[in-house]
């Protein structure tokens, strides 16, 4: 083993590494060029693709104004984005600001604040949770998300799914989509007896500071899709993570602090009584008059379609 | 205004629930490239699904099995084209990667310019940014990690530890880029997935931590079938690994297994008790090259070998000092460049050194100083105990008591006074533990080491939101 370590030893000083992240990585690359880098999920980036890959995000990043010294934040599990995005802002003589994914709320503005990073690159998963927080971070500028890891959990008894797809005429900008869609649903939960939500900007519906309804905005050519899940009561999570592995000694770490119109309101309300006042709600606030409908031929080919993508697992 | 359509789904399922969005709006963009005649209006589609389901993005691997035998629905949301929906406000991080160059220098860095800042979180207050430097790292790969851990360009890392924190980071992927060895990530932990990622790659280095060895061994003695022996060199850190774990895992896997020491203020490791000849139990072994270390007395004055005090490091691989933080700096360095740990041990007379506990975690008793860990050991010692963590409290008097947080193991019971019976006999009585808790778990953090703020319950909850005061 002694004389293997030597070895190591000799090729780490004896070659000449040169200090500064960026210009080591280019070295590696010249020595190793078509050598296998990083392995994911059974492929492979060589040397060279990695820094193909890194190259094209500093010059991405470079195009929008992040420069040597600007610190950019990275939230991100160990994907190749993550070496890519590291080795890009190293590059670029910019600060990585990397930390940890489970992290929540004010554990992230703190350092988005402190670190004054004027660009995060995180998991598409992490984009709600970052874009609520844009108005307390004045020197974040970019969101730039990567990676389809997004969950959504369904239970019978706590979730119900709204989704609207509209125009985007029917909002204007996407700012007051969010606005409205966040009254409303601020406005369905004291219907329905919770008092004391509030809607953080971009964000969540919260009382207390637990969660209990999230909304995800996406936009496509010329509609908006509106992706809202409210918790009737609290979720238990225990079921979920019996599929997805998360060490117990972090289990409550793992989501946001939740909670359900159930323990808010202190009264139990069915999935028709909320469909009914959110009905209602629409109507006073929005002028929006909802008429009971199906799918249109069009739409049940698109919704066979996109059922069979959703079980081809 | 126009009405709008209301669908309402009751009693669908997992998969209904992505289709109907996703229906909708295609069949609209549908329709607006066909120029139907027929307006579809705006929608609201109200539904939920009748089991428990999740709906994982197309990268996600969800262990379907497991799913199957919990009663969970798995549905794949479809997977983002360029064309598809996006998330409004933010920049995919693919478009900007298309429309960058392939080509691009690095830009001429100072050898002390800031690389990297980790948050660590502090007992009270908030995180402190730790800076690291290209020197910081440039010195952690190229000095200290060879006389550590012994990377050629011909290894096989497991990336299993998470990269935003520094051993993941320092010791996993830039050690192993900046040897020309290949790296394998694992997006996330579970036993299985590491076993899988050692297995399938005939990986023969392993960074991680002891948890992580304790979950591999109890699949190896569950499963009958061989546990890949491709692994050459393994390194434990974040928190101590118990003899008796090593030592199987050694001989299972039939590898090498160190223990090393470190902290982001030190770009991870700094010290490793290496396995073979020069192994000590309960040590972290002997600094490594390029590491000054000693152990020293509130002064600042070295103490003599087998004397506990705080452990001091000099070195180019410590951070300069906390980003935007002069008094934390300030509070970290002595004059002459030493870090201050804030971890208490004591150096052997071979120079091996030891840790015994975390300065803010010593318990004073009638001027009398317990260690939490020392007393922590004495419990776990009871077969019945899987895992104990001992903090200070204060009484009455404002006195500090011993209080121990007790976790038993799996489908056993125990009760307060069998601990304290099994206590009497080896512990004096002022370390005795006065209050006892039966918990589930302890909190860690995500190295694996526990966390007793936790437990003294200093920490706020920082991941609540506060609505702001208009």
């Amino acid at each position: 083993m002694f004389g293997r370590k030597r070895k190591a030893q000799e090729a780490a000083r004896g070659g000449g590494l040169p200090i500064g992240l960026g210009r080591a990585l280019e070295e590696m690359v010249r020595r190793h060029r078509r050598r296998e880098a990083l392995v994911f999920e059974g492929k492979t980036v060589t040397y060279q693709e990695l820094e193909e890959s890194a190259n094209r995000v500093a010059s991405g990043l470079a195009d929008y104004g992040i420069r040597k010294g600007d610190r950019v934040a990275m939230m991100m599990p160990n994907i190749p984005e993550f070496a890519y995005t590291f080795f890009a802002i190293q590059k670029l003589g910019a600060v990585a600001v990397p930390f940890n994914t489970m992290y929540k709320g004010r554990e992230i503005s703190f350092i988005l604040k402190d670190s004054g990073a004027r660009a995060i690159v995180c998991l598409s998963n992490f984009a709600n949770l970052i874009n609520e927080l844009r108005e307390d971070c004045p020197d974040l500028e970019h969101v730039i998300v990567t990676g389809q890891r997004t969950l959504v959990f369904l239970d019978p008894d706590a979730t119900v799914n709204v989704q609207i797809v509209c125009e985007r005429s029917a909002f204007g900008s996407s700012d007051g989509a969010l606005r409205e869609i966040g009254v409303v649903l601020v406005d369905t939960l004291a219907e329905l007896g919770v008092k004391d939500a509030w809607y953080k900007h971009q964000g969540a519906v919260r009382v207390g500071g637990r969660k209990i309804a999230t909304i995800l905005l996406s936009e496509i050519e010329n509609l908006y899709v509106a992706n809202v899940v409210t918790f009737l009561k609290q979720m238990d999570a225990e079921p979920l993570f019996k599929v997805l592995y998360v060490p117990p000694e972090i289990k409550d770490k793992a989501l946001e602090p939740m909670t359900g119109i159930a323990e808010a309101a202190g009264n139990e309300v069915t999935f028709e009584q909320f469909k009914d006042a959110i009905s209602s709600v629409l109507a006073a606030r929005l002028g929006i008059h909802l008429e009971p409908g199906e799918l249109t031929r069009d739409e049940l080919i698109a919704y066979e379609k996109n059922r069979a993508l959703a079980n081809r697992i | 205004m126009d009405p709008w359509r209301l669908i309402y789904h009751p009693d669908g399922d997992t998969a209904d629930v992505v289709s109907h969005g996703a229906a909708v709006a295609e069949g609209r963009i549908a329709g607006k490239y066909q120029l139907s005649t027929t307006l579809v209006p705006n929608t609201v589609i109200v539904q939920r699904s009748r089991t428990r389901g999740i709906i994982a993005g197309a990268d996600v691997r969800v262990d379907r099995d497991a799913a199957a035998s919990a009663g969970i629905e798995v549905a794949q949301a479809p997977r983002q084209g360029r064309n598809s929906a996006r998330a409004v406000s933010t920049v995919p991080l693919g478009e900007l990667m298309a429309k960058g160059s392939r080509k691009f220098d690095a830009e001429e860095v100072e050898p002390d310019d800031p690389s990297v800042i980790l948050y660590t979180s502090g007992t009270t207050g908030n995180p402190k940014g730790v800076t690291l430097t290209h020197r910081n790292f440039h010195y952690q790969c190229t000095t200290v990690v060879p006389s550590i851990i012994p990377f050629t360009p011909k290894d096989t890392v497991v990336g299993v530890l998470p990269l935003y924190h520094v051993y993941g980071l320092a010791n996993g992927l830039v050690a192993t880029l900046l040897f020309g060895a290949r790296f394998v990530m694992v997006p996330q932990y579970s036993p299985a997935a590491l076993l899988e990622a050692i297995a399938e790659n005939e990986a023969t280095i392993m960074p991680a931590i002891p948890s992580m060895y304790q979950h591999l061994l109890t699949i190896a003695r569950a499963r009958s079938t061989a546990m890949p022996r491709s692994l050459r060199y393994c390194v434990s850190g974040g928190a101590p690994l118990p003899l008796a774990v090593l030592r199987e895992f050694a001989d299972v896997f039939e590898t090498e297994i160190s223990e090393g020491y470190g902290l982001t203020e030190t770009t991870s490791s700094v010290c490793c008790n290496l396995s073979g000849e020069g192994y000590k139990e309960g040590s972290i072994g002997r600094a490594a090259t390029g590491v000054e270390m000693r152990v020293v007395d509130e002064a600042g004055g070295e103490v003599s070998p087998g004397e506990v005090g705080e452990i001091v490091i000099r070195s180019d691989t410590v951070t300069p000092g906390y980003w935007n933080n002069r008094e934390a700096t300030a509070a970290a360095f002595s004059g002459d460049g030493w870090f201050h740990t804030g971890d208490l041990g004591y150096r052997d007379e071979e120079g091996v050194f030891f840790i015994t506990d975390r300065k803010k975690d010593l318990i004073i008793r009638g001027g009398f100083n317990i260690s939490p860990r020392e007393v922590e050991e004495v419990i776990m010692l009871h077969p019945k105990v899987h895992e104990a963590a001992v903090i200070g409290v204060k009484d009455k008097r404002g006195e500090d008591t011993v209080k121990a947080f007790v976790v038993v193991m799996k489908d056993k019971t125990l009760s307060e006074r069998e601990i304290i019976d099994h206590c009497t006999d080896t512990v004096a009585p002022y370390k005795m533990p006065r209050i006892i808790e039966f918990v589930e778990t302890l909190p860690k953090s995500a190295t694996g080491k526990v966390l007793r703020s936790d437990l003294r319950g200093e920490t706020v909850d920082m991941r609540l939101v506060e609505q702001e005061t208009a």
